[in-house]
């Protein structure tokens, strides 16, 4: 496992990973009407993961459990239509009126977009399993 | 009749193929039982005049694809022809064949396959049902003669077969198409006489000579005899071969005014008449003697046809008939020698007309009515044949007709060889050199003597065949009205020419028999096999200098192929719509990315071209900022991040720098990438220089809040307008990262590095 | 069109194949990365002018950049970006498994290559 044993990395790392998250729940519900969406929400959550894989803080990642989540998620949304009659990927619309966002749609596209979202974050999650090398005998350095 | 017959003969085929090896010998009987059927009704349809109904079976009813079917006059000949010597064919397959023999079930259920298109191809009366059935016809050909799939030379030959008769298709098609086409009509029954184009006619005479082994696309069929003696006496002399000239008949009305029809059909005729002869001559194999002699028949069939007057189709349906009857006797007939004695060469077999007497009976009557000896039905078609020869004139039919009269008698000649050559008993040496022979069998026997017998049976009710000649030849050329086989033509001219054709001939036999002695060599295979292993030899270096492993080799060829491939757009370049840049910003980052992607390609150690790369990335996140794109940038921004903390993490320990590569390749690389840059530059600039219309940026926007609800158009086009890519785009993320998690499962390292290890030393 | 997108593409695209021509894994990666750039820039450039940031209730519709190759191009980014991913995986691997990342000739390939002089060798 690369890991980082500085302190002041881990200490940062630690602060910075609520705001990022709350940084990514803006982007996520942000992103109908402003710049954000679902993957960019999922970049952020999976840049947080990696960080805190490098720095030692997370060590059980499992990112096929996130992945089959978001696939399950997003396929369901998208051929769930099929069964009230609708065609494949036909949208369910309310509307909501939140503070700071403004009016934001909430509807099965949101839903869709999550499920966009923790694909994302699955697929950097299997990358900093696979790059990091959790599973490769250590060689030389580190 | 004929939609209740087909099935009937395809499922016989599906019950042969499935029984296995459990009946042995008896799918042979089992298998004549439904061309019995056949033949009763084809007699029936024989006697009574009145023409059939069309029977139709819709296929793709949306492309108006039916099956066709509807029996004429030359078809019931055929189907009688067709189905009466299927029926001798299995009886002598019956005794040919050993009960232990190995594949009969499939060998049988093939040759019934081979009867159903056969017939099928006779039935047609669209030209789509014909083309299909000829195309089985050729592939079942492929599959009987390579029935010995352990022999190389079987094996050969049946390709060879394939490969030409295949190609014949492919011409049938195109004809068939462009005729369909002129005449408005797929119906063979109405496709009426017009001036139709050469190159139809050209074409399906083509695929007509290749079928029926006309020179030069004669070769396969001396090959072909490499299939067991039932094919051969079954699709190589009584039917298949016959589809060309059945093909060449039934066309010859519809192209009677297309000049190039008579001339190329009158070519393939006397070209293989002549040809065809001189091989059988030249030839020890009894079976191809008569493959060759077979040749020179079918070209005597196709100059007959091509001639086109009333008396030449007349005749030429006659010895349509006369020889399907004694070929198949006559290929029996070696059949049986060469299970008997063991040996087909005419050098080895001697006196056999003493020990093997009801055989020698078969050969000789079969023989005579080849040759046009009285009291035969070969006789009575062959004096049709000379009749129409002395009604002759113009230059081109005289040569035809003079052509005839020679072939005439190079068959009686062959004929002569090959008797005395099988059956006589040797002078000098003693007559104890007889060939030893087997006992005999009684299917074969049966068989051959019953085919052997038609060519009696047939002089004996001529009146008859006479009527069923002419109602097969008046459908071609209703003028042929006033012809008919005469028994004892009288002492006419035609009598005289033929009875000097058969004369000279057996003069010419006697001779060939005792002087030629080198055995012929069969060139035109040799060059045909030579042709194709030629083909396989060039793709297989060409395969071998573009394949050869390197991926940088094939990346550059894909680039230069695609650099070369922008070239047209070179002519096509517009620079009104280009302009220099939208902003200051955009140039600046522009050169910013451009001199990063520099950096990246010059450094030497991963990290520096990490960072390098980073740098390109925010640049580019820069031109979307500038271009107006957020998202884009937020997003690229986050990915850029993402991968360059990647890089660092998954290769950031290979700590030595990139390896040396030669000089003269990293030259091609550099001109590669000069190509490619300027093809892209070409191609950007002429995609600019032509545009369609305008983007309908107000429609979009309103859709997007109006459907989408949503203000940001992209996204509202990515999970709403688009959504369906998406559900694409994150399926491809799912792959790869069941793909990532796979490549890090540590699936034994040691062993697969040995292995790698070893494959590095090859 | 602006020329100097048009530039910038080209360069990257040269450059990309420069070093995807090469035969370590980590300069193919690299020069696939540049090539995915040069895409997404050759797709704005032929998208239109640069405009304002296309958001419905901020700007109009004639003043905003085209959205549709924008949608396109974010679809592209993030597939390139897994396939990076996929191939640094790779890349990890055949360190992981001969030390280097050097992509070795395919042996299937040459396999073929030796075939054919042998076919060659049999057949004069």
């Amino acid at each position: 496992m690369i890991t980082s044993d500085s302190p002041i990395l881990r200490t940062s790392v630690n602060v910075i990973s609520p705001l990022a998250l709350l940084v990514a729940t803006y982007l996520f519900f942000a992103g109908h009407n402003k710049p954000g969406g679902g993957f960019a929400a999922g970049l952020v959550i999976g840049a947080v993961v990696i960080l805190r894989t490098i720095t030692g803080l997370q060590r059980d990642i499992q990112a096929a459990r996130i992945l089959s989540i978001g696939t399950v998620i997003a396929a369901g949304v998208a051929v769930a239509p099929i069964f009230f009659g609708e065609t494949m990927l036909d949208q369910a619309v309310w509307q909501v009126t939140a503070p700071v966002l403004g009016k934001i749609k909430l509807g099965s596209a949101l839903v869709f977009d999550l499920g966009v979202t923790l694909v994302v974050v699955g697929m950097l999650t299997a990358a900093i399993e696979g790059l990091g090398g959790t599973h490769y005998p250590v060689e030389e350095e580190f | 009749m004929i939609l209740l017959l087909l099935p009937i003969l395809l499922v016989s085929c599906l019950f042969l193929a499935a029984s296995g090896n459990r009946l042995g010998r008896l799918v042979f009987p089992l298998a004549a039982a439904p061309l019995v059927v056949t033949f009763i009704w084809g007699c029936s349809q024989l006697v009574s005049t009145a023409p059939s109904a069309e029977e139709r079976l819709v296929w793709v009813s949306g492309l108006s694809l039916n099956f066709i079917f509807q029996l004429s006059s030359l078809a019931s000949l055929m189907t009688v022809l067709v189905s009466g010597i299927g029926i001798c064919v299995f009886m002598y397959s019956f005794g040919y064949f050993s009960d232990d023999s190995q594949g009969l079930n499939t060998f049988s259920a093939t040759l019934l396959l081979f009867s159903t298109a056969m017939l099928g191809l006779v039935w047609a009366d669209s030209v789509w049902t014909l083309f299909i059935f000829w195309e089985l016809t050729s592939i079942t050909s492929f599959l009987l003669v390579g029935h010995k799939n352990t022999y190389k030379e079987a094996r050969l030959s049946a390709r060879r077969a394939l490969l030409i008769t295949a190609a014949g298709g492919l011409c049938l098609l195109a004809g068939l198409l462009l005729i369909a086409d002129s005449a408005g009509t797929t119906r063979l029954s109405e496709m009426g006489t017009a001036e139709f184009s050469s190159t139809a006619a050209v074409l399906i005479m083509i695929a007509a000579a290749t079928k029926s082994a006309q020179f030069p696309f004669h070769i396969w069929l001396p090959g072909a005899m490499a299939a067991p003696t039932p094919v051969s006496a079954y699709l190589h002399s009584a039917t298949m071969v016959k589809a060309g000239v059945v093909l060449a008949a039934l066309f010859s009305p519809t192209f009677a005014e297309t000049g190039t029809w008579k001339t190329v059909g009158l070519f393939f005729g006397i070209a293989s008449m002549l040809w065809g002869g001189i091989g059988a001559l030249r030839q020890f194999d009894a079976k191809l003697i008569l493959a060759w002699g077979t040749v020179s028949q079918l070209g005597l069939l196709f100059t007959l046809l091509s001639l086109g007057s009333a008396k030449a189709t007349f005749a030429a349906i006659a010895i349509l008939a006369a020889h399907a009857v004694f070929k198949a006797a006559l290929f029996m007939v070696v059949g049986e020698i060469d299970v008997r004695t063991g040996t087909r060469d005419i050098r080895k077999l001697a006196g056999l007309a003493s020990s093997m007497p009801i055989t020698f009976g078969v050969a000789a009557v079969s023989a005579a009515s080849m040759a046009g000896v009285p009291p035969l039905l070969g006789f009575a078609a062959k004096e049709a044949a000379i009749e129409a020869v002395l009604k002759l004139s113009g230059t081109q039919d005289l040569i035809a007709g003079g052509s005839i009269v020679v072939g005439s008698v190079i068959t009686v000649a062959y004929t002569t060889r090959f008797m005395l050559g099988v059956f006589s008993t040797p002078s000098q040496e003693a007559a104890s050199d007889a060939t030893p022979v087997a006992p005999q069998s009684v299917g074969m026997s049966v068989s051959s003597s019953l085919l052997g017998a038609c060519s009696v049976i047939g002089f004996l009710i001529l009146p008859k065949v006479s009527t069923w000649v002419k109602s097969a030849a008046m459908q071609l050329n209703p003028e042929a009205e006033i012809y008919k086989l005469y028994r004892w033509p009288g002492l006419t001219t035609a009598f005289l020419v033929s009875a000097a054709i058969v004369a000279s001939g057996l003069v010419l036999g006697w001779f060939a028999e005792k002087k030629i002695v080198a055995e012929a060599k069969p060139a035109g295979a040799r060059f045909a096999d030579l042709s194709v292993s030629t083909i396989l030899r060039t793709a297989q270096v060409i395969t071998g200098k573009m394949q050869h492993g390197s991926l940088p080799f094939y990346i550059a060829t894909m680039a230069i192929t695609a650099s070369v491939a922008t070239m047209p757009f070179l002519f096509a370049l517009d620079v009104e719509p280009i302009y220099w840049s939208d902003s200051w910003a955009q140039t600046t980052l522009a050169i910013l990315a451009i001199i990063s992607s520099l950096t990246v390609a010059a450094v030497r150690t991963r990290l520096s071209a990490a960072i390098a790369l980073g740098f390109v990335g925010l640049s580019i996140t820069g031109l979307f900022v500038a271009h107006g794109a957020p998202d884009l940038a937020l997003t690229q921004l986050l990915v850029e991040t993402v991968i360059v903390v990647g890089f660092v993490v998954g290769l950031g320990k290979l700590a030595h720098g990139f390896p040396q590569v030669g000089v003269i390749w990293r030259g091609v690389r550099f001109l590669v990438s000069a190509l490619i840059g300027f093809a892209v530059t070409a191609a950007l600039v002429a995609s600019a220089s032509a545009p369609t219309g305008e983007p309908p940026l107000e429609a979009i926007a309103e859709k997007s809040q109006t459907v989408g609800g949503g203000n940001n158009i992209v996204n509202v086009i990515l999970t709403d307008m688009r959504a369906l890519d998406t559900l694409g785009e994150i399926t491809v993320l799912v792959v790869v990262a069941i793909g990532i998690l796979a490549l890090a499962k540590p699936r034994l390292p040691s062993i697969e590095r040995e292995d790698a290890a070893k494959e590095n030393v090859i | 069109m602006s020329f100097v997108l048009v530039l910038t593409t080209a360069s990257l695209t040269s450059v990309g194949i420069y070093l995807i021509t090469s035969r370590s894994l980590s300069r193919i990666i690299l020069g696939f990365s540049l090539l995915s750039h040069a895409v997404v820039i050759g797709l704005l450039a032929a998208a239109g002018p640069a405009g304002q940031a296309p958001l419905a209730d901020e700007t109009s519709a004639a003043s905003s950049a085209n959205p549709l190759p924008q949608a396109l191009s974010l679809t592209a980014i993030v597939i390139s970006f897994g396939l990076t991913l996929f191939l640094l995986a790779l890349a990890r691997r055949q360190q992981a498994v001969t030390g280097d990342d050097l992509v070795e000739d395919d042996l299937e390939d040459r396999r073929i290559r030796q075939s054919s002089s042998d076919y060659r060798s049999e057949h004069p």
